[in-house]
């Protein structure tokens, strides 16, 4: 029972102290626009380093882990991640499951029908083979006849398909596509030999070579900015003015320098069903 | 935003040929899977049950490996561990590979369960009348044997068909992952699980119907419908 009441004390105090917290700092989103009251809640699929991952001790790190972070503190709100594929992302917020998806999101109009959309970074595709580049790439054209791995789901999965429907268009052979949860399954399919090439972001395939297990051997193709994504607009429109008062204090450069990636120019800006 | 139910995207999704493509694949994962599996589980419940250690041992070790590890574990071992070992199977093969080692493991246990249901009284009735091991096996150990292991046999069959789904992370093309390429399209979700869902309830209940006719062909002796002469008869005719 001591046990106990020692238990009960010290969660109060842990709560009278977060209370404190939240009253230091109010938050501009009101709770009725968060799926959890306090919490900015972002969906994330930690396959994507530097961009997002998973450190060897099951810690989420990376640029845009550290920029969620630091929106969710200029909003008084706590950060929290939900980890979860990319093909469960979209969905997942219509459903309510999440605030944000916080996965470096590429902008289509398409997409800012169904959300509200903040682009931030300017990515692109690439490609990577092993290490040595064996089948020898050196243009979109020689991906002809070869096997491809892309993550399900998303903006990369659709290149894909538009670079092998430029191949047959031109009358080559087209890829072989396959598809798995993550890049992480993508990147490990190439290393076993199980596809000729893997497609992936800009980043992410730059830091693959810097590590030296795999080659980076197109790049910069189908330039387009990424973005964080969000149901509720209200939330969306103080996410932008928390980013837009990043960019003027030097802080959101800071971040990207660091990472070596390219902010998108201009004020951030919501684009999204309503508008 | 999609909202609410949408029956116009369910009947497109549900006649989609891509779909049904998926569907086909799915069934002949299953199959093919149930056959090898079946062959390798029969070899291996035998070879549990020999009184050769050098036959048990090995048996018994494969059952107690993939039954213990899950075959999801074993599907990416298969398709992206083994290669580093200069193992590289494709993606078909991968799958199969897969799903064939792990079910047979589990069939083995069931095989070896419906043969030690049989009384070893019929064993040894059989070898008294001058069977051999092997005879008394085939003719008189393993009918009454597959009567016990037909409804459990069933229930793998059922099982194994959603099984295969796990595929989908080595990039098989089977139905759920062709119903998550799909789902990018128009997000609907609801409207494109539920096809998936109706195509794996239509083949688990196609798969319910067969099961009955096989039970009955092996439950033939048990029938209570099949007319058994009455026993003064068969006295009379003495």
């Amino acid at each position: 029972m001591k046990m106990l009441s020692v238990l009960a004390s010290a969660t109060a105090l842990a709560l009278g102290m977060a209370q404190a917290i939240a009253q230091d700092c109010k938050s501009p989103v009101p709770d009725s626009a968060l799926v959890k009251k306090g919490t900015l809640l972002m969906s994330v699929n930690p396959t994507l380093p530097p961009m997002q991952f998973v450190d060897q001790n099951g810690q989420l790190k990376g640029m845009r882990v550290e920029l969620g972070g630091m929106i969710a503190k200029r909003l008084c709100l706590k950060p929290e991640y939900v980890r979860i594929e990319f093909s469960a992302m979209i969905p997942g917020l219509q459903a309510g499951r999440w605030d944000v998806i916080n996965t470096g999101i590429f902008y289509t109009e398409e997409r800012a029908k169904l959300m509200n959309m903040l682009q931030y970074e300017d990515q692109a595709i690439s490609i990577s083979t092993t290490k040595g580049n064996p089948l020898k790439i050196s243009k979109p054209e020689d991906l002809s006849g070869k096997s491809i791995g892309v993550e399900i789901g998303g903006f990369e999965e659709r290149k894909a398909r538009e670079l092998d429907k430029a191949l047959t268009d031109k009358g080559m052979k087209g890829m072989t596509i396959r598809t798995f949860e993550n890049f992480a399954m993508a990147y490990q399919s190439l290393r076993a030999g199980q596809v000729e090439v893997a497609l992936s972001i800009d980043s992410t395939a730059a830091e693959y070579q810097k590590r030296g297990e795999f080659d980076r051997v197109l790049h910069g193709l189908f330039p387009t900015p990424v973005a964080l994504a969000t149901k509720n607009k209200a939330l969306a429109d103080a996410m932008a003015k928390a980013l837009n008062d990043m960019k003027a204090d030097g802080s959101f450069q800071k971040l990207f320098d660091q990472y070596g990636v390219k902010p998108i120019d201009g004020e951030i800006v919501v684009r999204g069903p309503a508008g | 935003m999609a909202q609410g139910w949408n029956w116009s995207g369910f009947f497109d999704y549900l006649t989609n040929s891509y779909i049904l493509g998926g569907a086909v694949t799915t069934l002949w994962l299953t199959l093919a899977a149930i056959v090898g599996g079946l062959v390798l589980g029969c070899a291996l419940a035998l070879a549990r049950l020999s009184s050769f250690r050098w036959l048990s041992a090995p048996a018994h070790f494969y059952i107690w490996v993939f039954r213990g590890t899950p075959l999801l574990v074993q599907l990416i071992i298969i398709y992206t561990g083994l290669p580093q070992l200069g193992l590289r199977l494709s993606v078909v093969e991968s799958a199969l590979a897969g799903l064939i080692l792990n079910e047979a493991a589990y069939l083995a246990e069931i095989v070896r369960g419906g043969i030690l249901g049989v009384p070893a009284g019929q064993t040894n009735a059989a070898r008294a009348v001058g069977f051999s091991g092997a005879q008394a096996m085939r003719y008189i150990v393993m009918p009454q044997a597959l009567r016990l292991i037909v409804p459990a046999l069933g229930n793998s069959v059922n099982g194994l068909l959603k099984t295969t789904s796990i595929t989908s992370v080595i990039s098989m093309e089977e139905l759920l992952r062709r119903t998550q390429v799909l789902i990018q399209e128009k997000f609907m979700v609801l409207e494109l699980f539920i096809v998936a869902a109706t195509y794996y309830l239509l083949m688990t209940t196609a798969w319910d119907f067969v099961q009955r006719r096989i039970e009955r062909h092996f439950g033939r002796a048990y029938s209570t419908t099949v007319s058994t002469p009455k026993p003064d008869t068969v006295l009379e005719q003495r």
